[in-house]
Order: C-alpha cells, then structure tokens, then sequence
C-alpha cells in the first residue's frame, strides 16, 4: 500500500542516505542489540522498502520504528546531512494512519485525546503525584509508573505556574522573550522557570510568559499525532506573535519549536526566533550583561540532552555557562548518548530505557560529581531515578542562578 | 527440524531474523549491490559460531560473515540463499597486554573504540580506514582495511598476530601466534584479505602502536591538482614520510565543508592534508620542511592546525569525504585503485577525461601518500541508463590504472563489485593457485561462495558444485 499521508518520508530525505554507516555506533539502539534493524541505517533501509512498495507498514514494520529513541544522535554523525528525525516523524505519522491498533497509543491513554495540550490534565496528574510521592506512592505503584514517579523533583500542593506573569528589567530591555512555560515544566519544575526568568531579567531582558500558550506538541509530533501537533504549533505561533524571542528551558520542546515550519505555515519564520535558554544566557555572559565567577571547587557532571546536543547542536553554552558559574565542569560521556528517558519512551519501552539510564548514572558516578547538570526534565527525571539518592540533579541555568545569587 | 527451529533453539528468537523485513534491511552493505538474504544470526561466542556453521551445512546451506556492513564491494552480500552470521555482538576487548602491545579482542570490537579504549596505555591500534568509527576490527581483518595511517604503519596485515577461526568443518583453528614472525608457513596472512571465504573470524591478536609523542597537521591548497601531485612526490623522495598524507579535490572539499565548517578553502583545486608525526622538536622541523616544499611547487595557501581540535576537525572532514560527496548526488560508485605515486597526475587526468566521457560527476579523494586513488561518480540511479555508463567508466578507469602500472587494489575488498576485474591484474595461473588455496580450507565454498575470485578461476575444475548451488 506504501503511504498514505503528506507526512511520510519523503524521497529525497531517504535517497540521502548511502549506506555509509557512519551512524551505527552512536545509535543507543544498534549498541544494545549489535542488529542492523535497530540503527538508523536500516531503519531507512525499512522505511525505503516501504516507499518501493517491498515492505508494508505493518506490525513488524511498527515494532522497528517504535523501538527508534528519536534521540537522533545519528544526524549529527551523517555526513551526507539525512534529516533522520524528520523522516522518522513521517514514518510514525504512517503507522498512526494505518495501524488502527497504533492509534490508541499509551500516550492518548494516559494523557487523555488532547495529549498535554490542556494543562489541565498536567495540572490534575501533579496533584496526583504530589500526594503520591506523600504517600511514598514508589512503594506501591506498578512498575511502569514507579521509575518516572522517583525521577521527579518535591512537588508542592499548591500551584506554582508562572503562566501570565510579565517581568520587566532596569533600563530599557534589550529585547522582549516570550517564556514558553510547557506543559511539565511548569508544574513539575517551577524552580527552573523562576531561576530562567531572574536570569534573563538580569540580562536585561524583558520576560513574559504569555497566557494562551499551550503544550508545544513535541511529543504529538513525535507520537506521528498529525492534527495535534498541527493544531497545538497554531497555538504556539499565536501566543508568541508580539515577543522579540521565544526561550524554552527544556531542550525538547526547544528542538520542536526550532522546527515547526513541519507542522505550521509561517511556523519557519518562528522558528528563527526561538533559542534555548542557554543559549541566551551564554551570550549575556560574553558580552558582559552578566557577571563570571572565578572557580571554586565545585564539580558537575554535565549531561546532554539529546534535543540539546544533536537536534539543536548546543554543546558549548551549558558549559560556559557552568563555568562561569564558578563550577569545575566534568564530563561524562564524548559521543553524548541518550540516557533513555526520550520523552514518554521511558513508560513505553521501560527495560531499554532502564538499560540507557542505568549506563549514564554509570558513567556520572564515575566521574565523582554529586552534582549533574541537565538542560532537560524528561533526562533530568532518568538521571534522578538512575542514580538514586545521594545525588542533586539541576537545570544548568538553576545552578548559575544559585551561584551568581540571582534566586 | 526445520533451519530456523534448531537456530531459535540455539540463539532464542532475538537473535535469529527471519521476517522478510528484517532481513530485507541485511541485504547490502556500503556497497551498491542487493542480495536476498534467507536467515539472519546474531552470535555472541565462538561456539555459538560453531553451532550455526554446523546446523547451515546440515541444511546445505553456505555462510556469509557480516561486521558492520561497511564494506564498500558487496563482500556481506549473499549471491543466493545463505544464512548470515552477524559478528557486532562479539565485541569485547579481552587483556590487553601493555608489555607486550597486544590484545586479544572480538571481531565485533568497532575499529576507533579499541584505540580509544587502550588510549590511557599510551596505544593505539594503527590501521584507521576512514570507516574506523563503525567498521569492525573482524571485517578489517577479512578486508586488509587500509587507512589514512597506512603510508607509516601498513595495512591491517602487519598489525594481525594470529586469528581465531571457525572452518568450514566446525572446528577452531588459530592462525598465527604471539610470536611477530611464526615459524612454517604464514597461515595468518593468508586469513587476512580473505574477504569470509576461508572462515568466519572469532577472535583477533592486534598488534598495538605506540601513539606518537607529537604531531601537527597541515593544510595545504592548490589552484591546480598537478601541484598538489607534484607536492606528494617531492615530500616523499626528500625522504619525509608523513603519517597520513591525503588529497582532496574541489568538489569533495566542498561537501566535506558543508559537513563539518572546518574553514576548509572551497575555492581550491586540490587540498592536502599531511600530518607529521615524531618528537614535538622533530615535528615542528619537519613541518616546516613541508611547508616550504609546498610553497615551492606552488601552494596557494599553507596553514598548521593551529590545536589538537582543530586538526581533529580537519581529519573529520577527510574521513567523512564518501559520505559527504552524497550531498552531490544520491548515489556513488567508489573505486579503489594504486599507481605508481609518479604516475599520479598521468592517472589523475585520465580519470576526469572519463568523467567527461560519459558524463558522470568525478570527484577524487585519496590516500596520496602511497598512490591508492579513490575516484568517486556521484550519480543518481533513478536516471535511466546511468548505471551503464557507471560501469563503462569504472571499467575503463581500471584499465587506465594498470595500464599506468598500478593494480586493482585490495584496500577496499574485491567482494562482487571487483570480482570480475580481477582477470585484469592477474592471469589464470595467479587465479588458479587463489582457488586452490581457497579449495584447500573451504573445498565446498561453505563460506562467502561466488566471492572474490571469478567463475572458472579454478583451471581444472573438477571441485563439486558450492553448497546450495543446487537449491
Ligand atoms: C565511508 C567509508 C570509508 C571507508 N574507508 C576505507 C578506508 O579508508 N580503507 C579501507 O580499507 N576501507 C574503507 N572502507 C571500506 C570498509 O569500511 C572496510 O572494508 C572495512 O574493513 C569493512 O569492515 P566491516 O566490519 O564493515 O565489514 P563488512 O562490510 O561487514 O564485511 C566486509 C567483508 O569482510 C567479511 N567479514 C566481516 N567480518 C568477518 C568475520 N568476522 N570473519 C570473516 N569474514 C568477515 C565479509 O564477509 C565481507 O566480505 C570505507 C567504507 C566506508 C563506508
Ligand atoms: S550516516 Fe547518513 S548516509 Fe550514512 S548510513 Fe547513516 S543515515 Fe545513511
Ligand atoms: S534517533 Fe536515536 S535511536 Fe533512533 S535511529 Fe537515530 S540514533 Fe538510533
């Protein structure tokens, strides 16, 4: 039948691909199981197959794209430039169009058809949590919940949104963000958005977090949800019309934003004006508009987002960031591999992600550090539950923040 | 029991691909032929090898062995049904022996990761093919995988001690020994380049390198092609032997640029890049020496990395060259071909006036230093009838090569793709005595049949038909 949507991959993003392999060994994937199906390289091959009408999009075909972290890890390591994560978002695009059993995915299920565009449902599952987590909930909870459930931060009882604030700095702005304040991030992760916000305001930036924002529609896009994602980049172009610049503190939502000419006319134009918050800070720091600390003994590991580091290619700026923070930064791991949390994968394929988890909190312990910095909730809740107790996991803006005294 | 039943006994189900799918997507590696592949092994020991070798020529079926699929001539392509042993998961670095500077490690060990992972001993395994961060030190050693730092070390031949091997019968045999140099015949050199004919690897002594106590890079710009040729010639016969010294043309230049934004000069006919390797006073002399050798044959512009990173970034844009030239075109079709480093710009201006001939976009990127040539066609097969003229144009650069003296090359395989060339560098007695060696391991072609040598390589051939030849 081969396919069926305006979202499947396109000729030209397959036939890029020629088989070098030069992407297999940064595949967390192809690294677990040793099988070609499992890496990019032949996860185009299949999608090919299906383009030439060799394959179908069939249960097989769903199991090998489904089992994809969409870390893409392997962009960066291809040199003739295959938008992997591009062609994997119209091939899970297919699967939800053909597939009727896809359909109903564990996402819909447990977040209700509208996905986490109201954060209405966040707002009721923090709740949950938070009492939950009163009730030591990780004892008792099945297995799939259990692990998500001990990544996450204290949460209060009382809401701490930051959604319809505005903050102004002295002096004259040197631009206006709009805050995206997202769907987890907000609730689960109050403290990171306070601390982006005291930073910008520091750097002269004008901050406000606009009201009609919605769930940016990452993991839709990712889940092959067309209309949702479509619908919640509509949303996001509106809220955001009047701002200078838009700033994400969570690299996964950041690399979505970076790329919504795929879901929204106009979305190409936004995308310029998008920037991960380290980025901003970063800057600020070099032009002066905020201060460098001198070093001062205190180590942390540095882990990185994978929608940090190979969607948006920032790798630099946490790390200068941290540095001027007066913090000794450490590293982890040179090839950057994910860690295994890949948005909502960590509930959906719990023993490959735990497998992932597990080798990352490795490789932080044996670097020494108590302290592990990560630009990301979803990587910030793996590494918290990989690693255990005895260890602080913070956002590396938070940790500025904390050292230039700003919150 | 059926084939894939006593497999899934063995291996469980995991670790045996049958759906059609799954083994649709092993039906190639880098190379551009397509083969069917009919079963799919994923061993983790030797006697697992074993077994799967046994329980296929029970079925009467031959075995192909597979690394990463990197291979740029189809060698883990199967020409007929035949069950694939997948060698990635056998990939341990056993003791390595800083003593000595050896390791035992599994075929399946990625090629760049052995170096980084002895790099704390001050070692590292020598042969690097622009591959090395994917392919296998096991598909190395079937290859004789050449690399950047081939001119200095040798291929992978002088950095192999002995082999592991599963033989046609089921047994285990190891070829060579810790010794450098074994006493009686040399059965480990003949297992390397062997391309899966004689056995499937299982394990492999390397020989480790100690890594060089300094080293520079520099790029070297030409406005013309000749001069970078002619650069090459003189550095090597002031008697400099640079660790790596490699060329690139224009186009290539361009797309590795548009890759890795290393500040590569777009605008030049022809990039070298040489490395020079020794103590950081011998370096840094020597450097210069090449330098001031590149200005005198006419160098545009001569630059040294200016740090570790930047050098690191420049030997990226080399390795990643095949991949990149894609951005040009969606397919390619490598050669792989040595010529006397003097006939380097006869050769050269040959390979382009094919190019023009039947019209194909060439671009070159090659291991200069010791005269192995990379010509690359960037085209698109979905044009109809440009596979033709590829293979005109192939053929005729081959010929064009040996003509110039030079010889089909090895570094990259033989496999299908260059199989029926072979009868161009070797006649029927050098063919014949290659068959009868082959005979003499593997005398029912159990493994990688129809590779390699062409048919009726064997003069007198009164060999019984290869194993599933009749199905
Ligand atoms: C971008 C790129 C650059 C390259 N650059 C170079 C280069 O600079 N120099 C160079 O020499 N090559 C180069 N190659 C070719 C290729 O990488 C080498 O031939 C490499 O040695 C193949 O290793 P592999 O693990 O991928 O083997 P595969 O491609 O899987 O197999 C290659 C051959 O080895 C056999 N084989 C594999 N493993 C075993 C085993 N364990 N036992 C028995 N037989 C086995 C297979 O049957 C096949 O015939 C390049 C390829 C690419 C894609
Ligand atoms: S690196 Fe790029 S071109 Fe090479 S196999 Fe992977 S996706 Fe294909
Ligand atoms: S996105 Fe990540 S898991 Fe998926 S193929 Fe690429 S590297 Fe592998």
């Amino acid at each position: 039948m081969g396919w069926v949507t305006p979202e499947a991959p396109k000729p030209e993003e397959l036939s890029a691909c020629i088989q070098c392999g030069l992407c297999l060994p940064v595949c967390p994937t192809f690294r677990l199981t040793g099988d070609e199906v499992a890496s990019p390289r032949g996860r185009l091959t299949a999608m090919s197959a299906v383009a030439d009408g060799i394959a179908e999009v069939d249960d097989t075909f769903h199991e090998i794209m489904s089992f994809c972290l969409q870390c893409r890890a392997c962009e960066p390591a291809c040199p003739s430039l295959v938008p992997f994560g591009r062609a994997m978002e119209g091939a899970r695009a297919e699967i939800a169009a053909q597939l009727p059993s896809a359909k109903t995915s564990l996402r819909q299920s447990l977040l209700g058809r509208r996905g986490l565009g109201s954060g209405g449902a966040v707002r009721g599952i923090t709740r949950l949590a938070a009492l939950g987590q009163l009730a030591e909930a990780d004892r008792w909870l099945p297995g799939r919940l259990k692990k998500p459930i001990a990544g996450l931060r204290r949460l209060g009882l009382r809401s701490t949104s930051v959604i319809g604030q505005t903050h102004r700095p002295k002096g004259t702005p040197v631009a206006t963000v709009g805050l995206l304040a997202g769907c987890v991030m907000d609730s689960w992760f109050p403290e990171v958005h306070k601390a982006t916000i005291a930073t910008l305001v520091a750097a002269g930036y004008a901050v406000s977090v606009p009201e009609s924002q919605s769930c940016c529609g990452a993991l839709a896009a990712h889940d092959g949800a067309v209309d949702e994602a479509k619908a919640l980049a509509g949303t996001a172009l509106q809220a955001f019309r009047d701002v200078d610049l838009v700033v994400s503190d969570a690299a996964g939502c950041g690399a979505h934003l970076k790329e919504l000419g795929h879901w929204a006319s106009g979305g190409r134009d936004f995308s310029s004006k998008v920037r991960d918050v380290t980025e901003l800070v970063a800057e600020s720091i070099s032009v002066g508009r905020l201060p460098r600390l001198a070093e001062r003994g205190v180590s942390v590991a540095i882990q990185d987002p994978c929608h940090l580091r190979h969607a948006q290619r920032i790798v630099a700026e946490p790390r200068d960031l941290l540095r001027a923070g007066g913090y000794t930064v450490l590293e982890i791991d040179p090839n950057g591999m994910c860690c295994g949390a890949a948005g909502l994968y960590s509930v959906l394929r719990p023993e490959t992600s735990s497998e992932l988890g597990d080798r990352k909190a490795a490789q932080v312990m044996a670097t020494g550090a108590r302290i592990v910095a990560s630009a990301n909730p979803g990587c910030e809740m793996q590494l918290r539950s990989s690693l255990g107790s005895g260890f602080r996991v913070a956002h590396p803006v938070e940790l500025y923040a904390e050292a230039v005294g700003l919150v | 029991m059926t084939l894939t039943a006593e497999l899934v006994d063995l291996l469980g189900t995991a670790r045996v691909l049958d759906h059609p799918l799954r083994r649709h997507v092993y039906g190639k590696d880098g190379g551009v032929t397509r083969g069917d592949v009919e079963l799919v092994c994923l061993p983790d020991t030797t006697s697992e090898v074993v077994e799967i070798v046994r329980i296929a020529r029970r079925h009467g079926l031959p075995v192909i062995p597979r690394g990463a699929g990197t291979g740029l001539a189809g060698g883990a392509v199967p020409l007929g049904p035949a069950v694939m042993i997948v060698l990635t998961r056998m990939d341990r670095i056993e003791d390595v022996d800083v003593e000595s500077k050896t390791a035992w490690v599994g075929p399946g060990v990625i090629n760049l990761e052995l170096s980084q992972h002895t790099h704390r001993h001050g070692l590292h395994y020598a042969p690097d093919p622009s591959s090395q961060s994917t392919c296998t030190v096991g598909g190395n050693v079937a290859t004789n995988a050449g690399g950047l730092h081939c001119l200095a070390e040798g291929t992978t031949v002088a950095h192999v001690l002995a082999v592991e091997m599963v033989t046609a019968d089921g047994e285990v045999v190891t070829l060579g020994g810790e010794a450098p140099d074994p006493i009686g015949l040399d059965l480990r050199a003949v297992a390397v380049g062997s391309e899966g004919t004689l056995g499937v690897v299982t394990r492999v002594l390397v020989r480790l390198t100690e890594n060089a106590p300094a080293s520079q890079t520099l790029l070297l710009a030409f406005d013309d092609i000749e001069n970078a040729a002619a650069t090459v010639s003189a550095i090597i016969s002031e008697g400099i032997v640079p660790g790596a010294l490699e060329m690139m043309d224009r186009v290539t230049v361009e797309a590795v640029e548009n890759y890795v934004h290393a500040g590569f000069p777009t605008e030049a006919a022809a990039v070298l890049l040489a490395e020079i390797v020794g103590t950081s006073a011998g370096v840094a002399a020597e450097a210069n020496r090449v330098a001031s050798i590149a200005r005198a044959n006419g160098a545009i512009d001569v630059e040294i990395a200016s740090s570790p990173a930047q050098a690191a970034l420049w030997w990226k844009g080399r390795k990643s060259a095949f991949g990149a030239v894609a951005q040009a075109a969606p397919d390619y079709y490598l050669h792989d071909t040595v010529v006397p480093r003097t006939k380097l710009v006869e050769v050269l201006r040959a390979v382009y006036a094919i190019g023009r001939k039947y019209d194909l976009l060439m671009m070159n990127v090659f291991h200069a230093g010791d005269g192995n040539l990379h010509p690359l066609m960037a085209y698109d097969s979905a044009q109809p009838g440009v596979l033709d003229r590829v293979h005109a144009a192939a053929e005729e650069i081959v010929r064009a090569s040996i003509a110039a003296g030079g010889a089909l090359s090895g570094e990259h395989g033989i496999g299908i793709e260059k199989r029926d060339l072979m009868g161009l560098t070797f006649g029927p007695v050098d063919l014949d005595a290659q068959a009868r060696l082959r005979e003499a391991f593997d005398p029912e072609q159990v493994f990688n049949p129809g590779k390699v040598l062409p048919e009726g390589s064997r003069c007198f051939d009164y060999g019984r038909p290869p194993v599933g030849a009749e199905a």
